[in-house]
């Protein structure tokens, strides 16, 4: 594990592994003890994909709470995810960049479709949005750069695909990944409080996704 | 009981807080007041905690009427109200508060003395809009009281001088070196603390963007990475752009810096046209 200061009360945590579920089951792991502990010292903490960001309270020893810190995380034994939790997802695909994929790749619609739709996805993380997962295991053949020029509003609900990612927009909002389709089921949803507020988001990183083509 | 109407929300009026920290790693920024300084300085003239919602104001337009006789607190952006700005006094039910003209600043506080009832998202009363978290004000609404009126009685009426600011001659600002600092040419930092800057008028709650140099931005592959409130990005088009407090929890261009939070406060009340400098933080 290697840790940059992320100005004075935040360091960035890199865990020097490759993108995969041997990576996020180690995240979790970490995930797991800061939630459970809740360290008074923590304000904050944020996970994208292989890197986990600590926010402190003012006036700590940043230095000497990232080697404590990276000690305690390189110990934990790792959490494989609960593969029940597996989410299947309906989804219309007419989206605007569509046939613009499927141009790129040399594929009919009817492919792109298909091999969009036939992995089981992993959730890597949530971030950008409240809500909006990462999801990894797309097909290598679908990977597409995001846009030069991204759109001021993306609606919500879009199913996208950003470099090797796919995901789903949580809110409307700005974006740059080509959108394929669009999904009703709500990623985030601030009037889902029950059993607590951490139900206004749908899922969590490990957490599986299937699309199912409709329409 | 409802103690305050809105009348015209002006460019834009919301109820703030300190923010909703620890929810970022579902992708839920902190938000907050944008002036943390002023904020807190809001609340301590009418003897709330610092932490208590107020309501922050964007330049000018808005206007308020009093249901109820309390002790009112201006600070922040001076937009010509009744009440100078940093200073506290006691407004009747029926008075008018209205904030016609910018001067200095961007973002005007207005704290009333036991707070405001609004229901408490994630921890916090702060609207995040984008999000559907809570809402901006509109006219016609009526914020209730909150619980905290036995605690005003210490309150000074106003703010000692050395904690009122002149939003027209921000101090240097204190930025640290970014994640990607070293994947940019030397040049490029030293650009960076050289040049006047100033805030661009396409910013918002979300981002500040910054003119004064294009940068060129490094050719450095990334992934996107958790960033701290305050990052400063470099994206192709070499235009800076500050992450503020309502903006995204991941960020995907390379960070050059990254504002200190106490500058962060100062920053996000700079206008477009007020010229500013950064010096290293270390």
């Amino acid at each position: 594990m290697r840790w940059t200061p992320c100005g004075p009360q935040a360091v960035l945590i890199q865990l020097e592994e490759p993108l995969g579920s041997a990576l996020l089951a180690r995240m979790r792991a970490i995930s797991h003890l800061l939630e459970t502990e809740q360290p008074e010292e923590i304000v904050d903490f944020t996970v994208a994909f292989d890197k986990l960001l600590l926010e402190f309270r003012a006036g700590e020893d940043i230095p000497v709470q990232a080697e404590l810190w990276t000690h305690w995380f390189a110990a934990l034994a790792p959490i494989i995810a609960d593969a029940a939790r597996l989410h299947e997802i309906p989804v219309v695909y007419d989206g605007l960049d569509l046939a613009e994929v499927a141009e790129r790749g040399g594929m009919s619609l009817a492919e792109v479709i298909e091999l969009h739709t036939a992995p089981i996805y992993e959730v890597a993380s949530l971030g950008f949005a409240p809500g909006f997962p990462y999801l990894i295991g797309l097909n290598p053949r679908l990977y597409t750069p995001r846009r030069a020029d991204p759109r001021p509003r993306v609606p919500v609900g879009s199913v996208a695909i950003g470099g090797s990612h796919t995901g789903i927009y949580s809110i409307e909002s700005p974006g740059g990944w080509n959108l394929l389709g669009s999904t009703e089921v709500q990623m985030f949803d601030p009037a889902r409080c029950e059993p607590d507020e951490s139900a206004m988001f749908l899922l969590r990183p490990g957490d599986r996704v299937k699309f199912l083509p409709v329409g | 009981m409802d103690i305050i109407e809105v009348i015209k929300t002006g460019m834009g009026a919301s109820i703030q807080d300190l923010g909703r920290p620890g929810w970022k790693r579902f992708g839920v920024p902190p938000s907050g007041a944008m002036d943390r300084h002023s904020a807190i300085w809001a609340n301590r003239l009418v003897g709330n905690p610092d932490e208590f919602p107020v309501i922050e104001l964007l330049m000018q337009g808005a206007e308020f009427r009093m249901l109820a006789t309390r002790r009112v607190a201006v600070t922040g952006a001076e937009a010509g109200a009744e009440i100078p700005t940093w200073h506290a006094r006691l407004l009747r039910a029926g008075e008018r508060l209205a904030f016609p003209h910018n001067r200095k600043g961007l973002w005007t506080y207005v704290a009333v003395q036991g707070g405001f009832h609004v229901p408490l998202v994630l921890g916090s009363a702060s609207a995040y809009p984008r999000g559907g978290i809570g809402s901006i004000l509109h006219a016609g609404e009526k914020i209730a009281d909150g619980d905290g009126e036995e605690l005003s009685q210490v309150a000074e009426s106003w703010t000692s001088l050395g904690e009122q600011r002149d939003f027209d001659q921000p101090p240097l600002l204190r930025v640290w070196r970014g994640p990607q600092w070293d994947c940019f040419d030397a040049a490029e930092w030293r650009c960076f603390l050289e040049v006047e800057w100033e805030v661009s008028s396409r910013s918002d709650r979300v981002g500040y963007r910054l003119e004064g140099a294009r940068m060129n931005p490094p050719m450095c592959e990334m992934c996107s990475e958790p960033q701290v409130t305050g990052s400063i990005q470099v994206p192709p088009n070499g235009q800076p752009i500050v992450t503020m407090r309502d903006g995204p929890t991941v960020g995907g261009y390379p960070k050059i810096g990254i504002v200190d939070p106490e500058s962060l406060s100062w920053l996000a009340q700079c206008r477009p046209g007020v010229k500013f400098r950064w010096i290293e933080a270390v």
